[in-house]
């Protein structure tokens, strides 16, 4: 392929070039302009491949429908997503001012670097900087946050408000498409919900204590701190307990609530705060920690070396009045930490059902006495979830017993492809007429992007329906859904984390149908 | 140093928090390590350690506890838990006695070096003994360090692969470095992510549209410009020209970039009709045109990646011919090359690598683009990522500590302080116990009281991380006679450690 793809020679002599080179290339100052590097290269030269006197893209994002192949049935399908996050990266990465002449002269030697040719579309951004003092001109609509929307529909448009910058709509592709992420651990985090709901409704009666049935545990496992932050605020929308305080963070900065912080934690052990004891000093290290919070709920992990003894034997015996003596608002939580999720769990509530006899409750399923308590945070996800409660209720023990903690499966094991995720282009104005365009692969039906101008609508019915083509403006289905949100650098609508708790809490006819 | 708007105290795990009222009384020293545990049956047997300079330059070095951050963190902890459980003195304590710097010691493996699994690759340890509750405070940020690994270790693993087809049916490793391209920036979960990721894939390769990840290479290890792309096409910027219009979009882009190679994306409608009747009819003439240095490169996006290149390629045979390269395989003219970046993982590329190899294809002919296997389909248990306790002193006397669950002995830990050295053998393994050597200690300090000690530029850590003979070409090895890193690994299940 040549010079220009590295036919240099060998494997050594790419990276060698790349250090020779250095000695040439203008060093980034810290001012980098995120946003405007914050693109893919594949983005950098797409205002030249436009067709000639185009003057507007709109594009638009979905979860696409994906009508699987029946020889590979998945679990969980995952009908409906929650629409959460727009708001964090319009805040953080487009609005305002996010050009200067400083950024647009660093991005064009980068550019010039890394494409070693001259491909950077330096006067467009000239042009932005002077008409709109660095403002982009794009215009975003979007489904309110927090909304529950069906797979296969329109829930954000993108378009070009300038002739001149018909480019712009895509370039902001890469930054808008990583909404996946809140919008897929929001998701997932609402489907746990429902098995946790359901689960804890046949087995007990009520939902109490629903919200803090899961607890995030994942912050260690994301891949970096905006991660965590994101992810975590994520789950909030649907639970109140986390470990990860990062997501309160972007919570308070970018949607704000009407309560302190939205989400809760409880004293706990890990490995080290026992282990550091010595091995043949467990028991002291549950006492001690028992009794340094005597009038809050604590966690203890408690099976660094044997977690059968140590329910049976320490808790169970040694222990025994310390853990009855606690009140029914400072419950001890029993915490495995491996083995078989559900056999663990089974087994832990066995062997303290027989120490600490259970009671039956008003569904005629065992409630261990209200000053114990199990917590089980290793190898939890949507499908071990439901294997635990479905083999808790199989032997009689109610759901009130346990909460869960999931870490990497809350908010790491997921990508754009779990909810098909998708941004995609389905209109042009060039010379003047509006064009339909869309993608259709005919080796894949799944990947059929819509066309034209589209708009959301609810029907009489309940149903939401995606109009394509423009069609929304007849207004046979009444208003449009998506409202705009961002114009011309500006935000002009926002939403309370409040707003978006409550968009997507669980509808009294989903209970209904969990149940049933 | 430390990022100024970060508040350190808040970026950790809430349970954390209590951790200081659970230690054993008087302990003055906890000990941390971290690894890549080994799991029977797994699928990687060693990591590429990167990224742990960018968290110290971002996160920890320098001054970053400052009374503001204390406040912060006090009003929050006491809402958060209900009650007043937050450490205040302790940290006020840090800050008036060290300037808000950590006294922590960071050792380290240094950067870019390929490390067999199960063996330490950083400890962590307090250096006051007012400070024990630190060590692991700071977990919770350090063990996020599992994904730069592993993002590192898997582009290696790709790397691997491509290195040993390139070779076998094409008798070189030329631009290798090039041969998987970066797509995964809007598949990642945020821009840190991305940056942090496309820097780890930059370690062994070239090639990256994940402008991120550059800067991040440029910022945090000394590289000016880590990667390079093309210009390339996607969905929109030829849909827009409407369905009729296919070739007038492709024309656009052969007339815009002249020079250089450029990638077209040519599934929108039919990915078989554009290769036939487009780029192989009606703009024949226009691909034969170019140059060596500016090919064009189609892109197919859709279908089973494997059945779909194959019967590009095909297509393209019949329409421009092939010519055998010097160990016997067929090669496109060099105006023609195509990349495959859809539905890429380590498997697929095996896949699709073995089948053109049958078919008689040299490796040469096709590139690769890879998004979300790159860089996030993965966790922190691809490598078994941990960071646990194994050395704490109470009342200045040391104690081995570990855990050991009967329900998973894999969870074990290691004991006692850590050291890291290359046997007698050549073979690199864990000392426990504190009976390693000093002078045979592959760790090395690079962290410590808020000072960065030791800076690898990638240049360095690109050569630490450079593949070796036996990944390139492993039928050279006898297959009767087990491989060096056969006989590694029964040395690591022996329990030399």
């Amino acid at each position: 392929m040549g010079r220009r793809m590295g036919m240099l020679v060998g494997s050594e002599t790419c990276f060698s070039w790349c250090v020779r080179q250095s000695a040439n290339t203008v060093r980034l100052h810290s001012t980098v302009c995120e946003s405007e590097l914050s693109v893919s290269v594949l983005q950098v030269t797409h205002y030249k491949q436009y067709p000639p006197n185009t003057s507007k893209v709109y594009s638009y994002f979905e979860c696409r429908e994906k009508k699987t192949d029946p020889s590979k049935t998945r679990k969980v399908k995952y009908q409906q997503t929650v629409f959460y996050g727009l708001q964090y990266i319009l805040h953080k990465y487009l609005k305002g001012k996010v050009v200067t002449s400083e950024k647009i002269q660093e991005a064009k030697d980068v550019y010039q670097e890394h494409f070693q040719d001259d491909v950077f579309n330096e006067k467009g951004w000239k042009y932005i900087l002077e008409k709109y003092d660095g403002h982009l001109p794009i215009e975003v609509k979007a489904v309110p946050e927090g909304s529950v929307i069906p797979r296969g529909n329109v829930l954000f448009t993108v378009e070009s408000t300038d002739p001149e910058c018909y480019w712009l709509t895509n370039w902001v592709e890469t930054i808008l498409v990583q909404i996946w992420y809140p919008i897929t651990v929001a998701t997932n985090s609402r489907e746990q919900k429902k098995i946790l709901a359901k689960y804890l409704m046949e087995t007990s009666g009520t939902l109490e204590g629903l919200e803090y049935k899961l607890h995030d545990f994942g912050y260690r496992g994301v891949s970096s701190q905006e991660t965590a932050g994101i992810g975590a605020s994520a789950h909030l929308v649907n639970f109140k307990g986390t470990d990860t305080v990062a997501g309160i963070g972007v919570i308070k900065k970018y949607y704000g609530t009407k309560d302190p912080v939205p989400g809760f934690s409880v004293p706990a052990a890990e490995h080290s705060t026992i282990t550091a004891w010595g091995k043949d000093h467990e028991k002291d290290a549950f006492e001690h920690i028992i009794k340094q919070f005597p009038s809050v709920p604590v966690s203890i992990v408690s099976d660094s070396y044997d977690i059968y003894n140590a329910c049976e034997k320490i808790w169970g015996e040694d222990l025994r009045t310390l853990v009855e003596k606690r009140s029914a608002d400072a419950p001890l939580v029993v915490r495995p930490d491996s083995g078989n999720p559900l056999d663990t769990v089974l087994k832990v509530l066995e062997i303290l059902g027989k120490k600490f006899p259970p009671f039956e409750n008003c569904r005629g399923y065992k409630l261990l006495p209200p000053y114990i308590r199990v917590i089980q945070g290793d190898g939890v996800d949507i499908n071990t979830l439901q294997e635990i409660v479905e083999g808790m209720k199989k032997h009689r023990w109610s759901i009130e017993n346990i909460s869960f903690g999931s870490g990497g499966a809350l908010l790491q094991k997921l990508t754009r492809d779990l909810l098909n995720c998708s941004f995609k282009c389905s209109y042009v104005v060039t010379n003047g007429l509006g064009v339909n365009v869309f993608k259709d692969p005919v080796a894949d039906p799944n990947k059929r992007s819509k066309k034209g101008r589209l708009s959301l609508h609810r029907k009489q019915n309940g149903d939401y329906v995606t109009l394509e083509e423009g069609k929304g403006d007849l207004e046979e289905y009444g208003a449009d859904l998506l409202h705009t949100v961002f114009h011309n650098g500006k935000i002009v609508k926002t939403y309370t984390f409040d707003e978006v708790r409550d968009n997507a809490r669980l509808k009294e006819s989903e209970m209904e149908e969990l149940i049933h | 140093m430390a990022a100024q708007d970060f508040n350190f105290l808040l970026a950790t795990d809430s349970y954390k928090i209590t951790h200081y009222k659970q230690y054993p009384p008087n302990v003055n020293r906890v000990y941390s390590y971290f690894e890549c545990r080994r799991k029977k049956g797994a699928q990687f047997n060693e990591v590429v350690f990167f990224g742990l300079q960018y968290l110290l330059k971002r996160y920890i070095a320098g001054r970053v506890v400052t009374e503001e951050k204390i406040q912060e963190a006090k009003v929050f902890y006491q809402m958060h838990f209900k009650q007043v459980v937050f450490d205040e003195q302790g940290w006020r304590s840090v800050m008036e006695k060290y300037d808000g710097r950590l006294p922590i010691r960071i050792k380290a493996v240094p950067e870019g070096k390929i490390i067999p699994r199960g063996n330490v690759l950083f400890t962590v340890e307090n250096t006051d003994p007012e400070f024990f509750w630190l060590t692991n405070y700071i977990e919770t940020m350090l063990v996020q360090m599992w994904y730069p690994i592993t993002v590192a270790t898997i582009s290696r693993e790709f790397k691997k692969i491509l290195a040993r087809h390139l070779k076998s049916t094409s008798g070189s490793l030329e631009g290798l470095e090039f041969k998987l391209h970066d797509f995964g920036y809007r598949g990642v979960s945020s821009q840190e992510s991305a940056a942090l990721g496309g820097a780890a894939h930059l370690v062994n390769f070239c090639s990256t549209d994940t402008v991120a990840g550059l800067i991040m290479a440029q910022r945090y290890y000394n590289c000016p410009m880590a990667g390079f792309s093309i210009p390339a096409a996607e969905h929109s910027t030829i849909i827009s020209w409407g369905r009729n219009r296919e070739k007038e979009a492709y024309e656009c882009m052969l007339d815009q970039f002249p020079s250089g190679p450029v990638a077209v994306v040519s599934d929108s409608y039919d990915i078989f009709k554009a290769c036939r009747h487009i780029w192989g009819g009606k703009l024949k003439e226009r691909v034969m045109e170019r140059s060596e240095d500016s090919a064009l490169v189609i892109r197919p996006d859709s279908g089973d990646p494997a059945e779909t290149l194959l019967e590009v390629i095909k297509i393209l045979e019949e329409c421009f011919s092939c010519s055998q390269n010097s160990v016997g395989f067929k090669v496109l003219p060099s105006y023609l090359r195509i990349i495959q970046g859809d539905g890429i993982d380590l498997c697929s590329v095996e896949d699709i690598l073995k089948k053109l190899h049958d078919e008689g294809w040299s490796a040469e002919n096709v590139f690769f683009g890879c998004g979300s296997a790159l860089l996030q389909k993965l966790n922190r248990d691809t490598l078994n990522c941990a960071f646990k306790c194994s050395y704490v002193e109470t009342n200045g006397k040391g104690m081995d500590v570990y855990k050991q669950p009967v329900t998973d002995p894999s969870k074990g830990s290691k004991r006692g302080r850590l050291s890291l050295r290359r046997n007698s053998d050549g073979f690199i393994e864990t000392v426990e116990s504190g009976v390693g050597k000093p002078e045979e200690d592959m760790l090395v300090t690079v962290f410590e009281n808020g000072t960065l000690l030791q800076e690898y530029s990638l240049d360095e850590i690109r050569k630490n991380a450079r593949l070796w003979e036996e990944d390139v070409s492993p039928a050279l090895h006898n297959q009767d006679h087990p491989t060096p890193l056969d006989v590694h690994q029964k040395h690591i299940m022996n329990g030399v450690h």
